[in-house]
């Protein structure tokens, strides 16, 4: 397999960074690196000079042997203080010396293959990974338990038991199927339908704990979009000028409230344009409005915003600072006009983005996250589930009507789809349970 | 005066055996043109139905219509030497339905020995063989007990279960095969000298008793169909019946079946006449057994074999299911020449004395007679993971193995298998590349494929639950699934392959007039007599017969159309329409299987492979998968191994 290398911390001007290198020429490469022809004694930090072209740097130096490292192969770190163009530097150099360039979650996977964890352990490594606030950190931690896959197989098996009573009727034509059976077994089956639906329900939170929210500001041009933008995420990261249409690009920016991201999709304002580069910018704003979540109605006290959306909104008046008698109305607005759903703010102020930012929660995350819960967070094992729970319907739905060769298939194929979390999908388990359940044969 | 010509001993193919297996097999090798050579213990043994009078069953009745789509032996046969034939799961829906028959065993047999009697290039031998001879790792004759050795390229060893067979009736034991047939001593030495590892199997069969002691009031009457169809496909000579094209319709009403029938008379044996009984065990039945457990061979450790779960004696079902009060039970005639009766579900093999007292336990056996008694029967079998998938040996070139010595139970599985050593030691001797079916076109793929990468630790038995694809490998569709298969083997002869694509081009036609568009207006009465809700326009006739109230049947009726078609193509075409979606599906999921099935594994060395579950790296260095489906298959390797597999192979560029 061939040594890779990648950056092991977040890319960026940090104190530190750590450059990992993983495979059988690690090693090599660090000797050259700091220029020695010395074996490190494994798991211990050195302090060395490091070459790269003509700088010198010192960096902590740590080597781990097979398997006793992440991956479960040689691995060595460098811990460089030169901030982030040197860890480039030593990167490229360690490429010229034979490594690759890890691709992303590479030595995740390679500790996946080497055994040092499973695959949804390696799925939930990755999601810590990514984790932005310390909510994705528990939802993370809680599948390298394997809670999920406890929960999932507990739900396969009652599957199985249902298979294996069909099954037995199918392969032994002379045990009967009777109807109280068929409605016994109808009966399981919605209890596993609404504990599916409560999986998925929750992961639904789970993506939200995991992908954010996204919240496209549009209105009309110098309604102020940047500076709500601003006001909201603390920076300065849309450029504010007075002259409109000034913001040609979406500029995503984010902010944690209650331990939720909330990703702001600043939008060049909406109306007709003659400049290219800005019409293309119209464009983007309205693809921003299909990817949102949440759209920001944002208007000022001269510029109500009509602009129609199909989408959850909340209307939102800027600018109330240069109208000051409007600040009391608008106190009122927050909390009791929710038919036009509109707040009133000033995001040169700072005035009411609070309330808003609450606003916006209520709207959007609906219920309080709870930390301790099982979300799933994975696409691939949302879709098995989503997958698994259309069958199950489809199941229930034919039990009545159609013929249990097709009901078993609807059924089979859930419980394949559960499989695909737990990792088993032995048909020999159905023919085991059909045999301890029941007397057959001859 | 008498010579010997050298000739004599020199044969392109050896079957050693003749029971189901064997007859498959060399009938397919003979008819493949290679000169083959049929041994048997005891000629009087061919195609014996030492435990059933019965073809067929679930899953078993699609294998027998498979191996007759390929051109084999099996199906007409049993078509030859029906007492009784039912279609299994009626009300199960086609994909579960499956063909059963109570035949004959007597003219099972005697059927069977005349075709092998008559097949040319075949020559039938009694004997025992004692040796398989190799030179290099390769078969070139065998050398009987007799001391007599023959010259041959392949060997096909179907020995059934009569390796050191031994039966057990409580505390007897006896080196015997089943029904008294010697047991075959020598050769399990010769099979162990070439590399085979040997198993021990265990098996058992039910007492048979004279029909005339059996009080038949005490039991359920169970008839057979009223509509007779067979398993062949080809059915020039099967049934009396002048059905030599498809155009004629092939079922045929026997209306008469006589209910009264207590036991078979010889002069009403035709077609279908022949009743089955259900009955029940009862609770003195049970505490008997009970009481007398310590006697059981079973339970006192004198069967050392393993036996399969689906097939428990009566000791086995009362003690591990101990809270049912009572147990199924079925009777079925043996033939119509014998008053022997079949005690389907009480085998065992408890001594003598408790067996004359049990069976008379069960209600309407108050006075029976016991005329052969049940027994227990250990035999040796070999692994049948040192096979390949064509069914030869790993170790030795041209040595093919079928039936029961490959740990399988069941006329029909060894069938399967026969057919198909067969074939493929003629593609062997030929140098052809070897036919191997898959498991999205046969049952026969699924047990061979099954036999082949999975490790069977009791009798194997084919159920509908192992394969995955039933909805497509239906008892209906066996031709249209393997007879051009068989065509291009060189099974099914030029005559019967244009017969069945007359069959194709019907059914071409018959989709043909339902691809026709009817107007509500002519739609209307149909619809109305079957309570369907009237479409607002114009409606195929292929889409009507997917409504739930309406089939090709009653379209068919209704409109007068498809007059001289044959019932069997409709109820194909309408199981066809009416799963369509379901069809779809199965065969997307087939697509999706293939793109990771024919994937060719390197050599790994899974040990190293430290990704992989312990028991995964086990598995795969001792079943050495050659491909990656085949790797999915094998128990003890999940998913996720597949998966450490499938990144492991892209990470070395493999795929």
């Amino acid at each position: 397999m061939e040594t890779i290398v990648a950056l092991a911390t977040p890319a960026g001007n940090g104190g530190v960074a750590i450059i990992r290198i993983s495979g059988e020429k690690s090693n090599d490469i660090l000797k050259s690196l700091i220029n020695e022809n010395v074996e490190l004694e494994p798991r211990k930090m050195y302090l060395k000079d490091v070459h790269v072209e003509d700088i010198v740097d010192k960096c902590l130096v740590v080597r781990f042997v097979r398997p006793f490292s992440y991956t479960g192969e040689d691995v060595v770190e460098i811990h460089s203080h030169g901030g982030f163009l040197l860890a480039q530097k030593i990167i490229e150099q360690s490429i010229k010396l034979g490594a690759q360039l890890a691709t992303p979650g590479e030595f995740s996977k390679r500790a996946f293959i080497n055994g040092k964890m499973s695959l949804d352990q390696a799925e939930g490594v990755i999601n810590i990974i990514n984790a932005e606030t310390e909510m994705q950190l528990k939802a993370g931690s809680n599948l390298l338990q394997g809670k999920l896959k406890d929960f999932v197989s507990l739900l396969q098996n009652q599957l199985t038991d249902i298979l294996a009573e069909i099954e037995a009727k199918l392969d032994y034509p002379e045990y009967e199927y009777t109807d109280q059976e068929s409605s016994d077994i109808k009966n399981r089956l919605s209890t596993i339908k609404s504990q599916l639906e409560s999986i998925l329900d929750d992961g639904k939170q789970g993506q939200i704990i995991k992908n954010g929210i996204k919240i496209a500001i549009v209105g009309a041009p110098n309604v102020g979009k940047s500076s709500l933008l601003n006001a909201l995420t603390n920076s300065n990261r849309a450029i504010v000028t007075d002259i409109a249409g000034t913001t040609r690009d979406i500029v995503e920016s984010e902010y944690i409230y209650k331990g939720i991201v909330f990703r702001l999709l600043d939008t060049a304002g909406i109306h007709e344009s003659s400049d290219v580069v800005e019409k293309i910018g119209i464009e983007r704003a309205k693809n921003a409005i299909n990817e949102a979540d949440l759209i920001i109605k944002l208007g000022d006290i001269h510029n109500i915003n009509n602009i129609d959306v199909d989408k959850p909104f909340i209307n939102v008046i800027n600018k109330i600072d240069l109208e000051p008698n409007k600040i009391k109305k608008s106190k009122n607005y927050v909390n009791n006009n929710n038919e036009y759903n509109t707040i009133y703010i000033s995001a040169k102020t700072g005035e009411n983005i609070e309330e808003l930012k609450e606003k916006i929660f209520k709207e959007t995350v609906k219920h309080e996250l709870k930390q301790d819960k099982l979300y799933l967070t994975n696409t691939r094992q949302i879709n098995c589930i989503k997958t698994c729970l259309e069958r199950i319907n489809n199941a229930i739905n034919l039990i009545d009507f159609s013929t249990l060769d097709l009901v078993s298939f609807e059924i089979k194929s859930a419980w394949t789809c559960l499989g695909e979390i737990t990792g088993n999908d032995n048909n020999e388990d159905i023919i085991d349970k059909i045999f301890s359940k029941f007397c057959l044969g001859k | 005066m008498g010579t010997i010509n050298k000739n004599e001993f020199e044969y392109d193919a050896v079957v050693i055996g003749s029971g189901h297996a064997g007859s498959e097999a060399c009938l397919a090798l003979a008819r493949l043109n290679k000169k083959t050579l049929l041994t048997t213990l005891n000629l009087d043994s061919i195609a014996f139905l030492a435990c059933n009078p019965s073809i067929g069953g679930t899953a078993k009745g699609q294998l027998a219509g498979e191996i007759d789509a390929l051109g084999g032996e099996m199906g007409k046969n049993a078509d030859k030497s029906l007492l009784q034939i039912r279609v299994l799961n009626s009300g199960k829906g086609p994909a579960v339905q499956s063909l059963r028959a109570q035949v004959d065993k007597v003219v099972y047999h005697n059927e069977m020995k005349k075709t092998i009697e008559r097949q040319p290039n075949l020559d039938v031998l009694q004997g025992e063989v004692a040796k398989i001879l190799t030179e290099n790792k390769k078969v070139v004759g065998i050398k009987t007990a007799m001391g007599e050795t023959f010259k041959c390229k392949a060997v096909v060893v179907a020995t059934g279960v009569y390796l050191n067979s031994k039966i057990i009736i409580g505390d007897f034991e006896k080196y015997t095969g089943p029904n008294g047939f010697e047991a075959s001593t020598k050769l399990t030495n010769s099979l162990i000298n070439l590399g085979h590892k040997i198993r021990r199997f265990k098996t058992g069969t039910p007492a048979r008793v004279d029909g005339k002691s059996i009080d038949y009031s005490k039991f359920e009457l169970q008839p057979g169909d009223d509509s007779i169809q067979g398993f062949s496909h080809f059915k020039n000579n099967s049934f009396n019946e002048p059905s030599n094209s498809y155009f004629n319709n092939t079922l045929f009403n026997q209306n008469d079946i006589n209910s009264n029938c207590s036991r078979i008379d010889n002069k009403t044996n035709t077609l279908n006449r022949v009743p089955c009984y259900l009955g029940y065990t009862s609770t003195a039945m049970h505490d008997l057994i009970r009481e007398n457990i310590d006697r059981a061979p079973l339970y006192s450790g004198r069967i050392h074999g393993i036996g399969p779960r689906y097939c428990p004696s009566i000791e086995d079902k009362i003690m591990r299911f101990a809270d049912k009060e009572r147990h199924q039970l079925f009777l079925e005639p043996e033939s119509a020449n014998t008053d022997e009766v079949y005690v389907q579900g009480i085998s065992s093999s408890m001594p003598c004395d408790i067996q004359r007292k049990m069976y008379r336990l069960i209600p309407g056996f108050e006075n029976v007679k016991i005329m052969r008694y049940a027994y227990a029967i250990e035999y040796d079998c070999i692994d049948a993971l040192d096979l390949k998938n064509n069914l030869e040996s790993k170790i030795i070139s041209g040595l093919f193995f079928a039936g029961q010595i490959n740990g399988t139970s069941g006329y029909e599985e060894a069938a399967a298998q026969g057919i198909m050593a067969g074939i493929n030691a003629e593609r062997y001797i030929d140098n052809l590349t070897p036919v191997v079916l898959g498991r999205d076109q046969a049952y026969i793929g699924v047990l061979i494929d099954d036999l082949t990468t999975k490790d069977i630790v009791e009798p194997y038995r084919m159920m509908t639950s192992r394969a995955e694809h039933r909805l497509i490998l239906r008892q209906d569709n066996c031709d249209i699934r393997l007879t051009k298969i068989g065509h291009d083997i060189g099974l099914i002869d030029d005559e019967t392959h244009s017969k069945f694509c007359e069959k194709l081009s019907i059914i071409d036609k018959v989709n043909n007039e339902l691809n026709v568009i009817y107007s509500p207006k002519k739609l209307e009465k149909l619809f109305i007599e079957n309570n369907e809700n009237l479409p607002k326009n114009g409606l195929t006739l292929h889409e009507c017969i997917k409504r739930n109230n309406l089939d090709i049947f009653k379209i068919k009726n209704h409109f007068n159309l498809f007059e001289n078609v044959n019932n069997d193509i409709l109820e194909y075409v309408n199981t066809e329409i009416k799963y369509e979606g379901y069809i779809r599906q199965e065969k997307e999921l087939i697509d999706k299987m293939k793109s990771i099935e024919n994937i060719t594994l390197p050599e790994i060395e899974y040990k190293n492979l430290s990704g992989l579950r312990l028991e995964a790296r086990q598995k795969l260095d001792k079943f050495k998968p050659s491909t990656l489906g085949q790797a999915k298959r094998i128990d003890g390797v999940s998913p996720s191994d597949i998966n450490v597999l499938l990144v492991y192979l892209k990470l070395k560029g493999i795929i």
